[in-house]
Parts: C-alpha cells; structure tokens; sequence
C-alpha cells in the first residue's frame, strides 16, 4: 500500500528510472575504456576517475579514486570526507588495489550510508572488470616476454600458448590443474591412447599403491602436488602432439570462461540458494559481459538445465526439451518480472513455463522465421509458488491447509467462507511493494490473473481449468488498481482450496501432495472499443484436430477455434453460440458453406472487458457494433457482409457496422492475411521442436499477434484416445472401423437405434422417408440420453435428396449419445458420408459423437444381420409407427443380451473404434464439457434410488390422491452420474385440482432439497433433482404416454412402496 | 427391391399421367412431356489446392423448352442423381407454364459436396461445369439459376466463363446474379409478394373484403415477413407467426389480437428468423407452442416455412373459420391433409402457383439483362403483380369450371400450355 500513498508516485518512477540509466550509462563507458587495447593502464585508471562520478546520484559532489600496486588516481585538490564506497580489485585471489566513490559533503541518507544499493552493485561490477582486465594485461606481458626471450634464445620446441600454462602455473595453478584435467577427457574422448595412459595414471595417483583397497570407505589419499603438477605438463605436452593450435587455445579460453561462470553455476546448484541469490547471480553474470554462447557446451547445457529446474520445473523431459532453446541470458529479462518473497525457493508453475519455453522456441527458430512472423507475449509478472505460502504465514491461515481431508459437501460448504477469508488478508509488504511496481509497468491496461499450478506439471493441463483466471479492468487510481489487483490474487489463491480441484486430486490420489500455485499477472491483449475492452479476436490452435468436417482433412492438419473479442468464448465448449472453425492445414475448407450454414453458425456474442463498469461482460456482437461498431479492429478481417442470399467479404465503402448486416466469419483474416499460415507454422514448429501435439492461446489487437499460452494438447476425460481392447471376442464385437474415426468413448449404450439402408431405400414413397425421420425425432425423446446410438444410411439430416439420409433436424437427435452413418456401397460406389456436417457445429459443442462404416471395406466389421435380426421394441414405444418396424430397428441392448450394454471405443490416434458388448461401468456422464465428481459410479444412482425409496415412504397416498410412483431412466438402470435427475412416474387418481396442486408443492420441495443435496456431493448444480410424469388411469388402461414404461419391455419403471403400502406392482 | 423404392422421378411421372389422363392427352404427347428433351452428362475436371486433380461428374437436364428457354437451377449435392434432376426439371417446365412466363423447365447440378471444396475449387467447378456446357446453355437456350447449395457468387463465376467463351457480355446467360451485376430488384420480396396477391385475388372471388380478414402465418424469414407486410398493406391483419427457437430446439407461436407489426418484430429476430421469446413478450406478445398457429380463429392460413407441415395428424385443428390456405413453402401439406382440406371447401392455393413469384421474378432479371436496361424496384412488384393476379385467375376459373381442386387445375392449366406449344410447333 505504500506506494500507493505517496504523494507523487509518477516523479518517483521517474527519479528511479533516471537513475537507472544514469549508472548504466556509467557502466558503458567504463566497458569502452577497459576495451580499448592500446590504452595504457595509467590513461585507464585516470579515465575511470574521470567517469565514475557521473554514474552516482550526485555527481556535482562525486569523487572518485583508483588505486592500483600503490599507485593512487584521483582527481586533483582532493581532500578526504568520511562518505566513501569501497569497492578492492582482486585478481587472481590477490588484493592488487582498491576503487573509491565518495561524496565532499553530506548527502541524504540512502541504503549504505548516502549510497543506494544499486551504487554498491555498481562499483563492486566495476572493480570486477577493473580486474578481469589486469587479469588479460598481466597474461599478454607474460606472452610478450616469453616471446621476445624466445626470439632471444633462437628457436624454442614448445608452441607459443604454452605461455598460458606457465603463467597459469605461477598465478592460479588451481584453475590450471582443472583446465589440464578437461584436456585429458577431452584428449580421451578423442581416442588419443597416450592420454589413456595419462588418465590411468591420474587415478593410480588418486587410489595410491593399495589398489586392492578401492573400494573401501575410508578417504582417499591426496596426491601430492608435485605429481599432479607431472601430470599437467603431461597433459598438454600430449596436447600439443595430437591437437590443433586453434583448438587447442579454444578449448582454454573457454574452459577458463566456464571457469569464470562457476559462481553461478554454483548458486543455482545449490538447493540452498534463494531466487533472489540465483537472480543476483544472474544479474553478475549479464554485467561481466558473459553469453550463454561463450561457454562451453556442457557448461551451457549444465546451466541451462539447472536454472530451468529452478525456475520451471524438475519435470525430465520438460528440462531436456527446454534446455535446446532456453539460454542463460533468457533468464535475465524474465528475473526483472519475477515477483517473489525474501528467501523464495519457489517456481513458475506449469502455465509460465509452457509460455516462455514456447516464446523461447519461437525466437530461436529461424527456419520458420519467415511464416512465423512477429509474434509477442504479453507483458507478464510472475509470483513464485511460495508467495501462496507466504500469504497464508502471513496471515495466520494455515489451518487451511488440512481443510483438504474434510468430506466433499463440509469443502463445499465452507469454501465461499475461504474465499472471502483470503480477500480480506493482506500480502505481506515486499510483495505489495513489487505488486505496485508492477502496476507502474502495466499502467491502466487491463489485466488477467492467471493460475499457474504445480500440479500442472504432474497431471497434465486437463487440471489447469480447475483454477481460477480472473479479468481485472485496471482502471481508477493507483491504490484502487492495487487493491483489485490484491484481492484478484486472494481470489485465485482461495481456488487451491476449492471443491472442484480438491475432488479431483482425491480422486487421482493427489491429496497429499504440497499444492503451490504461482500466478501470472499478464496485460490483456486488446484495444478499447467503445467503453469495451477486447481483442479483435483471440481463439484456441491444436496440433490435431479431432473435429474434422471433411473427409480431406487429416487429423495433422491442426484446428482453429476462432472468436471475436476474448478467447474465453473460444476455450470452452458453449451451449449457445459457436466459435468459427477453421483446419490450419487445409486452409479452404469452411465447416460452414451455405449461407444458412455460415449464418446459423456464426458467433453471436463476444467476451469484453467493460471498462466504465469495471466488469467481465458478455455483450451481443450486434450490440457491440451497433454502440460502438466504426472502432473496432481490422472490422474487414473479422466480419463479412450478409445481405440475405449471400456471405460475403466486403468490397470498399459496404462495410457499415450500423447497418445490421455483418456476420462474423473471419474470411478476411483467412484469405487476405498470413494468418493460417502462421498459425500452421507456429504449431508445426512447437510440434516439432517440443516433440508433441500442442494446444495454443492467441490473441490479436488489430496490430499486433500474441501467443499467450501453450500446452500439450490433451484431452478431458471424453476425448481422451479410448484404448482399443483387442482380445474381443468376435462374437461380442458390432462394429470395428478404422477410418475418420475421432477421439472419445460412449461407454454405456443402452440402446441402438438402427435404421436400415436397404429398406429405408426400398420405402416407395416420399411420405414414408419423411415419417423416418419423425420416427428418429420421436424415439430421441423416449430414449435415455445419451445412452443410445443412432446408426443409418448416408446422411443424416440431408437437405437434398431425402434417400440420401434421414430428414432430421438437430432437435430430432440432440439427446443420442453416437451419430453413425453406414455408408454400404451400392453396385459401384460408396455413398460419401457426411461427417454430420449438417449440424456439425451443434454435434461439437454437445459432444455427440460421430463415426462412418464403410462395411465391406478392408478390416471393417459390422454385424448387420444381429442389427437385422435382434428383436425390436419399436412398436412398444411408438406404436402408431409399427408399418415401419423392420426400416426403423430399436434394440434394446439389456433385454437381447441381459447385463450388457454396448460399449464405443474410439481412438482417433490408430484411427480404430470398436462397438462391442460388456458389463456396463456405470459411468453414464454425457460427453458434455462439465465433468464433475467421478465417485465410484454406483454411488449416483444408488444415492438417487435411495432418496426415491425415502421420498415415496414418506408420500401419503390418499391425502394427494397418488395410486403409485414408479422409478424409470438412470436412476433405475443404474447409470445416473452427478448431474443426472430422478426419472419418476406418478400415477394420480382423478380428484380436484387442489390435490394435485398440493402433490406438486410437496414434489417440488423434494426437488429443490435433493438438488441441493446432490450440489454438495457433486457441484452440480441443477433447478430441481425430480423430473416428474403424471399419467391417469387412462393411460395406464391404454398403455399411452408414459405410461408405457409400466412393465414394459425397455428400461420397464420400477415401483416404489408408498407411506403404509406394499408397492403397486400392477395398477 | 428397385421397383418398389421411392424414385422423385418415376413419382414426377405418376403425377404427370393423372393429371394426361384428366386432359386425355393423346400418346405422342404423353411420351415427349413424360420423359426430358435433352439430358447432358459429363466429366469436369478440377485441380484441386493441392495439385491432385479430381474429376466431378454434371449434369443439365432441358425437360421441355416449347414455351421458351429452359429455366432451372444448378444444383451442387453429393449424392445428386440424374433421377432426381429429371423430376425437378420436369417440375420447372409446369411452373414456369402455371405463371404463364415464356419458359420451358430445365435443371443441372454437380455431384460434389461444397464442405469438402475450397472456394477455388468451387469456382473451378463452376467454370468447368460452363466449359463442357457452353454450347448448349445460354439466354435463348437454357439459363440457370442458383440451387441447393449453389449462390449468387457461383452464378457470378459461371456468367464470367461463359461470356470470356462467347468473347461478350451475356447476362442473359444465368439469373440469380447480384443486384448491380445483372441482377433484378425486388427479389427479395417477389415471393412472400406473390403469396399475398393470389390471395387478394381469392378473396375477391369470395367476396370478402380483405380489410376484414386476419391471417395467421408459420414461419418468419424471408417470404413470410414480406407476405406480412403485403398483407398488412391491404387491410389484413396477422394475428400470429412462428419462428424456430434456436436455444430451444423448438418452435414458438408468437400472438398478438391486435396484430403482428413486422417491424417491431424484425427488430428483435436473428438472421434466421428466430425472435426473441422474451423481448416479445415485452412488447405483448403471446408466446404459445409452435403448433398453435394452425389453430387461430383466422380467415387465412399462409404455411410459409417447412414442408409437411399441415398432416393428417393436425388438420383437424385448422379452425372451421379459415377460408384459404396459401402454400407460401413447397410441399406444406400432405396428400391426406390435401383430401381433409378439399373436403371441408377451404380454398387452397397450390404452393407452385403461391409461391411462383420467385421463378417470376427471375424470368424478370432474364428480360432485363437481355436488353441490359433495369427497372426499378416498383416496376418489377407491379409487372410481378399482373403476372401473379393473371396466373391466379386462370387457375381458379378453370377450377371453378371444370370442378377440379385448385391444386389439379393449375396442373391441368400448365401441362396444357405446354402440350399446346407442343402442338403448334407440329412436335406432336
């Protein structure tokens, strides 16, 4: 909060900034004066006291002075003042002279005495170049001599960079000793024999003459010096003999740089060190000049690796992958932006290290430079995993941590107290300090808080969702941004301790592991339209599309999903609007081709950011354009005209975002830019060079691309590749297909609706075709969802030629859990199949599975005649359609094989699904996008059919005048999941209205209490938990409406015993 | 197996011999109008965006040009089949008779599925399909029109091959061309127009002034809302229209006593004609079931969405007030629901007499790029509205005559036309 108060922030930063630039401005002319080879050492020392003042905060009364060897520079009419820095001169571990900065009077206090801290960094950087420069000086005097005593001797047998070892030996014979034993390995692994010999002599040496002992535990021997110092000149004598000049002095200058660079090496290996010693490691080794490029390459990869380690991850394959394209010097700016408290051992998590290690890849890929194009990350802070930690001890929470262990509906219950708990904590005052810095960086441009979890690592991104991301608008004074910017973190923070995630890990045994979270604080990528904030688009890439549309696109060739405004419309499957599909790699093809098509399916909301309101909003496109329409970005690339025929991108003057007619459709984007391309190749080059499928964010302002985050692309537990099982017996197997075919499983099918090819064809009338279709969209509603297979000739809903496909429309298969389509070949040619395209957005976003056979082709099964021949209950269900039972087939999967259902496994990796009958599993979830608590299966329905028992024990059956009450559908099979409700059949006995109303009061408050029940046990949230059918006597006499469920041949309801009544088995 | 299966063009047929035998029809007659003229099958071959090359096969069927120039569309459809395209070229020629426009029946199509073809592999389809053609399509032969998954702009590419063959500029050659390229105002209102002037024509011949009657209408896209507005113009009131619920999956019936206002209503529908269930309400509207809309107490029921929408199953809710049923959709009503309707005397008017002022509309475009001189939006309406209210008497005085169902009278008008210019041009 500090920050926040002072009197004028702005002319802080300011003086700050200032004098940042002052002392590096300093720092460059110091590096000019030492690199100058012809200056003398006297005209560099006096240089230096000529220019260090001006690097200071008061240089008017700055003095400095350089004392080297006795020799003292300083300016002239010096006289002495107690308020002196000191930096000594050390080279080669001897003191050789000292560098002073003082002041003639009195200055204000800072950090050491009148002198920041960034002025001892300052000096204590200089006098270590003063040194590595005495250091060059001394060893080219110590060449210049040996060559001119050898020119004096006539002739000398050793080469001239001998000099180096005997200088080495007379200063540092320490460094010598390491050098010369990299040279052995070195001449080793170059197979040079004598050099074998030599190592074998360095470790008799080493064992000493008991070399029968060596394997004891007591210490080895020291060698003494003097042979080691045999051993050396050895060393380089079989050097000379076998090695290069050039390689022979490369291999020293690099070594003796890797040397040089062993500080750090030796912070970031030691697990003792804190990120704030491995940052001012970092920050030494950027000021001494050194690149990542200089080194060595095992002494490149050995840093690389251990700095990835602790910043990153200790995840194997992560590390090797990162540390081809991650450098040393990477770390420099990203060290400027880590936000951590004192003594931080914390990492990034698993969301920042995807980013910089894509971002890292994409500089350092030439090769695609050209199709990648320019593309930016956002501006990004990072707080380390153990900031969560030092919240919680400074705060005193830590009893949140064994809150874990308590029972599912106790966590659900207490969370929201957790959460308003964290947003009234505070951060403790350093992490508030850098959290304000940050915001000074950031200004008023809004800001996402993203989770960056740890876990992420171990379990793969399928996690990552589990967290909160929260919008900040970033706007009013600094004080109030800062206290959003807070109680946001406070707010993800309170989300490790949240139901969801908290049930996830216990279900994958994950509870006891120590959770830390970091967190990214990223700008938002956008620009202001209106009072709205938001990119021109944003959206979502991978590697392998498992939506395909076409049967010429190929699982490689990548998938888009594209929005106008905010990705978040993009990530998430929606239930009411569509994102724009696009195939990176077959970049003509549209999912949507009519005008219909493109229109129905095109998005008609955008995510914003409302900057007047402060607020995350969802605005329909129609009114954003209308409001605000002439200033939004690159409107030609993101919107098309429709003037009620046709679709198309605008020409000159027509588009007009007032007039109402433009469709967002992205054609502009696709055809006119780069955009694909560089969407290709950006997830090409992160596929090949991370060695797996990726999963992209992007955005883009209207200027300017973004990659904002990357992951391996994986899959939710419904589109996961289903393992093929391949010992199936071939009498339990229905289908085996190996083309088109996607990812996903339909685990319990209990019902396949089969409608067959040949007698739909044979139908002779258009009338008959038509009521197929009604037939379809009748059993869609008597079925149990997504529990049935729709399986038929051609394409289904085809609006052409009716014999090409049933005629039905989404709403007529919205509840199927599998869209199949037999393509049977007829004289010459296989039908094409249409990959459900006439709804195919609608199959997308519910989930709906959809596959093509080809029977008769090559490995493909498909039982026909048991679809033929197995008994049919349609006329059981929609009697009045009996003249259609042999085209329209509903088998009941239970009833001709009792206690199986019919399970899909769909593998879209091996191109294989496989239909075949088992033991049902229990796990009914409808691939739906929300995945909830994954109990052991039996326990939904059990629950249900429990509370079901309980409710109707309860029921009065003459004060409501209710005959009998039956249980159907998932509770009754046994395949109810969380978010499933309680079929039930409610016989009533004719009687005044108020009875029954008195009936639907006392349901319905069974209803809301067991749906609050079922929220606590599994997060779900629904309206009500009953879905209640009356039916009279009537309909039991005529067996109509639901009625027919009463004893009857499919998923039969099973009655329940009311208050004081055995159950009513036959009515 | 095949002589049982359900063939569009042996269906075309049948239909056809009822209506020869009601005519009585002499032989040489039945065998020229049962069968095409002309049918042209051929190869287009396409480079496809990565270099392979892929041959799709086309076709144009000219049923029967006696009257004039074939008319019919150009289909694009995976499955297509030369069966089908006979039907609905055979379809045409009975059409453009019924509207009494100088134009003989044709249609074509392309046995390809525009989901799997970039925009430039359709446009080479387009130019191909123009390429194997050229010679036997053009303004005074046989012109297209767009189809089931065909569009203006494929029209456009097609009108282009065929001029940079024929080394001019022909926009005769193809219709359904964009406003300003060749193409005629007032298409978008030509069909839903159309509707409402045979049914001011109906109402005349009842006798019932159409300031007094109400209307209720399924569907709200385009023919629908310009029938309401027409309909309006002339005194009527709508009571109700349907729309589609996206969200819902379903659809609603949105009434209003007082009287639907198309504008107000237009103002909360998507592109789709889906209208805002809630932002109705706020403006007084009833939302009820989408069935409803067959039960108003109405004088006039105008199916202007789906076919099959008036069954056997529901026709016993059509209310004992309605007078006229205008087939503004194809096919809105079954053959049991035909016999249902004919027995209780409700007048309907055929669907390809209700809904013909489109092909009428596009036989506008044809004249006007021929002489490449366009008229003005109300020039169009007004020349639309002769044509329509003349097809329309015709229609219903050949009925009335001869006691015949509207829907077999303006059968029995067209195919007669036809076989008359079959006749005198010393054919049959």
């Amino acid at each position: 909060m500090t920050s926040g108060q002072s009197p004028a922030p702005l002319d802080k930063l300011l003086e700050t900034l200032q004098e940042r630039a002052k002392e590096l401005n300093c720092l460059y002319r110091v590096h000019e004066l030492l690199d100058r080879p012809e200056a003398s050492l006297d005209e560099v020392c006096r240089g230096l006291v000529e220019t260090l003042p001006a690097g200071w905060r008061y240089p008017a009364s700055c003095w400095a002075r350089v004392t080297l060897e006795g020799v003292v520079y300083e300016p002239p009419g010096l006289s002495e003042s107690p308020w002196v820095q000191r930096a000594t001169v050390v080279v080669q571990g001897e003191e050789v002279g000292i560098i002073e900065v003082g002041y003639v009077t009195q200055m204000p206090r800072a950090d050491e005495g009148p002198f920041l801290k960034e002025e001892r960094k300052l000096i204590d950087t200089i006098a270590e170049r003063l040194a590595h420069f005495l250091m060059q000086r001394r060893l080219q005097n110590t060449l210049q001599n040996w060559r001119s005593s050898r020119d004096g001797r006539g002739g000398e047998t050793r080469p001239e960079w001998w000099v180096i070892v005997d200088f080495l030996r007379n200063t540092d014979h320490h460094l010598l000793m390491r050098l010369s034993r990299r040279m052995v390995n070195h001449l080793c692994w170059n197979g040079v024999e004598e050099a074998q010999q030599l190592l074998q002599r360095f470790a008799q040496s080493q064992r000493g003459d008991d070399s029968d002992h060596w394997e004891d535990n007591r210490p080895l021997q020291k060698r003494s010096l003097d042979s080691l110092m045999a051993a050396t000149e050895d060393a380089f004598r079989i050097a000379a003999a076998n090695l290069s000049r050039d390689e022979i002095v490369g291999c020293i200058q690099r070594w003796i740089k890797d040397d040089k660079s062993g500080f750090l090496i030796e912070t970031v290996e030691n697990q003792g060190s804190s990120l704030s010693q491995i940052a001012d490691s970092i920050e030494r080794f950027h000021q001494m000049a050194l690149g990542d490029r200089d080194l060595s390459r095992t002494m490149q990869l050995a840093l690389r690796a251990s700095l990835i380690r602790r910043f990153f991850t200790d995840d194997l394959e992560f590390v090797h992958r990162a540390k081809r394209y991650v450098e040393v010097d990477d770390f420099y700016p990203l060290m400027q932006r880590v936000i951590s408290p004192p003594g931080s051992h914390g990492k990034l998590g698993g969301k920042s290290s995807g980013l910089f290690l894509a971002w890292q890849i994409v500089r350092k890929s030439p090769e695609y430079s050209a199709a990648l194009g320019e593309i930016k990350v956002p501006r990004t802070f990072y707080l380390t995993s153990d900031t969560l930690l030092d919240f919680i001890e400074f705060n005193n929470l830590e009893d949140v941590y064994d809150r874990k262990y308590l029972e599912l509906d106790q966590i659900r219950r207490e969370y929201p107290h957790i959460v308003q708990v964290f947003k009234n904590s505070t951060f403790s005052p350093q992490i508030v300090k850098s959290l304000s810095l940050a915001l000074d960086e950031f200004d008023t441009r809004p800001l996402i808080v993203r989770s960056s979890s740890l876990l992420e690592d171990r379990v793969g991104s399928a996690f990552s969702g589990k967290y909160k991301s929260l919008f900040l608008a970033n706007q009013g004074n600094k004080r109030e941004r800062l206290a959003a910017l807070m109680d946001a973190i406070a707010e993800v923070y309170a989300s490790v301790f949240s139901p969801d995630p908290l049930e996830y890990r216990a279900e994958r045994g994950l509870l006891d592991v120590h959770e830390e979270m970091g967190v990214m604080i990223q700008e938002v990528v956008g620009t202001r339209v209106g009072q709205y904030y938001l990119p021109a688009f944003a959206g979502v890439a991978f590697s392998n599309n498992e939506f395909r549309w076409s049967a010429r696109i190929r699982r490689e060739d990548g998938l888009i999903r594209l929005v106008p405004g905010l990705g978040t419309r993009a990530v998430d499957r929606l239930s009411d609007d569509y994102p724009v599909l696009l195939a990176p790699g077959k970049p003509g093809l549209r999912a949507n081709v009519t005008a219909d098509e493109i229109v129905r399916y095109s998005p008609r909301k955008v995510d914003v950011i409302n900057l007047d309101r402060q607020t995350f909003e969802t605005v329909p496109i129609a009114q954003l354009l209308r409001e605000c329409g002439d200033e939004y970005p690159i409107p030609e690339q993101v919107f098309s005209v429709f003037d009620g025929e046709r679709v198309r991108r605008a020409m000159g003057l027509e588009l007009d975002p007032s007039a109402g007619n433009l469709v967002t459709t992205f054609e502009g984007l696709a055809a006119d830019t780069s955009f694909m391309a560089r969407i290709r190749a950006l997830l090409k080059t992160l596929q090949e060079k991370l060695g797996y499928a990726v999963d992209l964010e992007f955005a883009c302002d209207g200027k300017d691309f973004y990659l904002l985050q990357c992951r391996p692309q994986s899959f939710g537990t419904d589109d996961a590749p289903a393992q093929i099982p391949t010992d199936l017996p071939a009498e339990r197997v229905l289908f085996s297909v190996n083309r088109y075919v996607s990812n996903g499983r339909v685990p319990d099918v209990t019902h396949i609706v089969y409608v067959d090819p040949d007698r739909y064809a044979a139908l002779p009338d258009l009338e008959r075709l038509r009521e197929v279709g009604r037939v379809v969209g009748k059993l869609n509603k008597l079925l149990p969802k997504r529990q049935f297979v729709l399986m038929g000739p051609g394409r289904w809903g085809s609006r052409g030629d009716i014999k090409l496909g049933v005629n039905v429309t989404y709403s007529d298969i919205n509840n199927a859990a599998l869209l199949m389509e037999v393509a049977a070949r007829r004289g010459s040619y296989v039908p094409e199949v249409s990959f459900g395209t006439h709804f195919f957005q609608d199959l997308v976003e519910a989930g709906i599975r959809y596959l093509p056979v080809f029977p008769g082709e090559r490995d493909v099964v498909f039982n026909d005649a048991f679809l033929r021949s197995a008994p049919s209950v349609l006329t059981e269900l929609v009697g009045e359609h009996a003249h259609l039972s042999d085209v329209v087939r509903v088998i009941d999967v239970a009833a001709v094989s009792p206690g199986l259902v019919l399970r899909v496994l769909m593998n879209g990796e091996s191109d294989q699904a496989v239909g075949y009958f088992a033991p049902p599993q229990g796990d009914s979830r409808g691939p739906g996008r929300r995945r909830g608590a994954e109990f052991a299966p039996e326990d939904h329905w059990r629950w249900r059919l429990r509370m079901a028992e309980q409710m109707a024990a309860q029921l009065e059956p003459e004060r409501f005048g209710v005959r009998a009450v039956y249980v159907f559908g998932s509770t009754k099979n046994a395949t109810a999941g969380p978010g499933s409700d309680i079929d039930l059949l409610v016989h009533v006995a004719p009687g005044p209205p108020e009875r029954r109303q008195l009936l639907d009061t006392w349901l319905a408050g069974w209803s809301l209490c067991l749906a609050e029940m079922n929220f606590l046990r599994t997060g779900q949230r629904t309206e009500g938990l009953l879905d209640i059918h009356y039916i009279t006597d009537d309909d039991v006499r005529r067996r109509t409406s639901y009625a027919s469920k009463i004893g009857a041949i499919t998923d039969a309801a099973r009655p329940l015993p009311l208050r004081g009544h055995a159950p009513d088995a036959v009515p | 197996m095949s002589a049982k299966q359900f063939n569009s063009f042996e269906m075309a047929q049948q239909q056809f011999d009822r209506v020869a035998d009601l005519l009585g029809l002499d032989q040489p007659t039945r065998e020229l109008l049962r069968v095409p003229l002309r049918e042209y099958q051929f190869s287009i071959p396409v480079r496809m965006d990565d270099g392979t090359v892929r041959v799709f096969r086309g076709f144009r069927v000219q049923h029967n040009d006696a009257r004039g120039p074939s008319k019919g569309g150009i289909r694009f459809h995976p499955l297509e089949t030369v069966d089908t395209v006979r039907a609905l070229a055979m379809w045409m020629t009975w059409k453009c008779a019924v509207v009494d426009i100088p134009l003989g029946g044709g249609k074509g199509g392309v046995v390809c599925d525009p989901h799997n073809l970039s925009q430039r592999e359709q446009e080479s389809i387009c130019r191909g399909w123009v390429r194997q053609m050229a010679r036997n399509v053009g303004p005074v032969t046989d012109v297209p029109a767009p189809d089931v998954m065909t569009t203006p702009q494929h029209m456009v590419w097609m009108v282009d091959e065929f001029e940079t063959i024929h080394g001019g500029r022909y926009p005769g050659f193809i219709t359904g061309k964009p406003v300003g390229l060749g193409g005629s105002l007032g298409r978008t209102e030509a069909t839903g127009y159309g509707v409402v002037y045979t049914i001011r024509e109906a109402l005349k011949e009842l006798n019932v002034s159409p300031g007094s009657t109400s209307a209720s209408v399924q569907g709200f896209g385009n023919v629908a809302q310009y029938a309401v507005r027409l309909y309006r113009q002339i005194g009527g009131t709508v009571v109700c229209v349907s729309s589609w619920d996206q969200a819902d999956q379903t659809s609603y019936t949105f009434r209003k006593a007082s009287g639907v206002d198309p504008d107000e209503l237009v103002g909360i529908t998507d592109h789709f004609g889906g209208i805002d269930k809630q932002k109705a309400r706020d403006l007084g509207y009833e939302v009820l079931p989408g069935e409803a809309w067959i039960a108003q107490d109405v004088d006039i029921l105008i199916p202007a969405a789906l076919e099959n929408q008036v069954r056997g199953d529901n026709v016993g809710k059509v209310s004992s007030h309605v007078k006229i049923v205008a087939e503004g959709a194809n096919g809105p009503t079954t053959p049991e629901a035909d016999k249902a309707l004919q027995a209780r005397g409700i007048f309907v008017i055929p669907d390809f007499l209700a809904n013909a002022g489109g092909v009428t509309c596009s036989y506008f475009e044809q004249v006007q790029s021929n002489m490449n001189y366009f008229w003005e939006k109300d020039e169009v309406l007004s020349k639309l509205d002769t044509k329509m209210t003349s097809a329309f008497a015709a229609v219903s005085e050949l009925a009335r005559r001869q006691k015949l169902f509207s829907r077999d009278a303006a059968y029995v008008i067209s195919i007669s036309r036809v076989a008359k210019a079959c006749r005198e041009r010393g054919w049959v």
